[in-house]
């Protein structure tokens, strides 16, 4: 099953390449299936912005996530995965084939991946918009050593945010973080705040209203406790925002693939979407874990999914 | 040709990477400033972009203009560097 050179079709074409597609990419070059993955940003994704991974199988002292987007990339490029710089525009189920519109032009395909991901959430807030990248950020990894010696305001309650907290009081002098309801980070990562209370102030039950800027500078967050109903204001420097996730699904309008009310691609057991022939892997299908982890193992259900389609034979476990 | 291309990095950044790796693989030289290392440069990279994210890169054209590119954009790098 190689690539089709007279008509340019590919075996599989995996739209990302987050874990979930790069760790696809992995298996189906191991069964010589032609594999092209798009990638609009970053191989690796979110992982690869992330500052540090401590729950991925096999790095006992964890991994930089950079570190760990890398190597996937330099493995699943080794059996012979083309990785290309270009954002899928469309989708469309002809048949046999399935076109995809790209930015570097239209792409034939037998299979499709779906492993876009997500990107961050925004809040949704006045001055969010109007300080994006001077003063409101979304990648600690990219932009804290902005702010050596500042301090900053973490908006978020998850393993995002409160990883990314954790990474900021390398330059940060303090960090207020701004919990809508109740911390929602993994145990162990609850220790470590805990460990460092001194540089973080943790805000339960607070929402973060307005981000306020004066001479072109963020210089507070205005917010409201929502057990005392008062107003509170945060005097920063800066604002990181995790706050969720926001998935990258607007280009499959009108392409057949049915998403869930958030967004999120719908797959049967098999990951296959309710276009044959079109399988999501990752934080993009709906009832994904969005862990690192479970996008690499959907990742090589899929391939071995897109290998029974390919060969026209249906999975064992079918009657 | 541009005249010079210089890139604000920091560490850490994924996406600073991406950004050597499209002007590498379009033959073109840079110079790197490490703003983690050069904490002092972090002005200059404010006052040509206007922002306080990275990558910022600074393209320097045959007659002396200035393309500034925030982030890692190709829409943006391609006709800047071109």
């Amino acid at each position: 099953m190689t690539e089709d050179a007279q008509t340019s079709v590919h075996d599989v074409i995996m739209i990302g390449a987050g874990p979930a597609a790069l760790s696809a990419a992995i298996y189906t070059t191991r069964e010589d299936i032609g594999t092209v993955l798009f990638e609009k940003g970053v191989p690796g994704g979110l992982a690869a912005i992330t500052d540090w991974v401590d729950n991925y199988p096999g790095f006992p002292e964890g991994v930089a996530g950079l570190e760990l987007a890398t190597n996937l990339q330099k493995q699943a490029e080794r059996f012979g995965a083309v990785i290309e710089v270009g954002e899928v525009l469309s989708v469309k189920d002809e048949g046999e084939y399935k076109r995809l519109e790209t930015t570097e032009g239209d792409k034939l395909a037998k299979t499709v991946l779906i492993a876009t991901g997500s990107d961050y959430k925004k809040i949704g807030v006045p001055g969010e918009q109007e300080y994006y990248a001077r003063g409101v950020h979304y990648c600690a990894t990219c932009d804290g050593a902005f702010y050596r010696d500042k301090k900053l305001v973490v908006v978020g309650g998850g393993n995002s945010a409160v990883q990314e907290a954790l990474f900021l009081t390398r330059f940060a002098t303090h960090i207020d973080l701004l919990v809508r309801s109740e911390i929602r980070a993994s145990d162990v990562l609850q220790k470590e705040l805990q460990k460092n209370k001194d540089k973080i102030t943790v805000h339960l039950n607070t929402t973060t209203d307005g981000i306020i800027g004066e001479d072109n500078k963020v210089v507070k967050v205005i917010g409201t406790n929502k057990q005392t109903g008062k107003i509170v204001e945060f005097q920063t420097d800066g604002v990181f925002v995790f706050v969720g996730l926001d998935p990258n699904s607007k280009f499959l309008q009108g392409s057949g693939v049915e998403l869930d009310g958030i967004g999120l691609v719908k797959t049967n057991e098999r990951l296959e979407t309710t276009v044959p022939g079109i399988f999501a892997a990752g934080d993009i299908r709906s009832g994904a874990t969005m862990q690192i982890a479970s996008a690499s193992g959907e990742g090589a259900t899929a391939a071995l999914m897109i290998r029974e389609y390919l060969e026209g034979r249906k999975h064992p476990i079918q009657n | 040709m541009p005249k010079n291309i210089t890139i604000f990095t920091t560490t850490t950044c994924a996406y600073c990477p991406m950004v050597k790796k499209y002007l590498t693989t379009k033959g073109l030289s840079y110079d790197e400033v490490n703003l983690d290392q050069n904490p002092e440069r972090q002005a200059e990279a404010l006052q040509l972009s206007g922002a306080l994210t990275v990558p910022i890169t600074v393209v320097t054209k045959e007659d002396d203009s200035k393309a500034v590119v925030i982030g890692y954009n190709l829409a943006k790098l391609a006709p800047a560097v071109a």
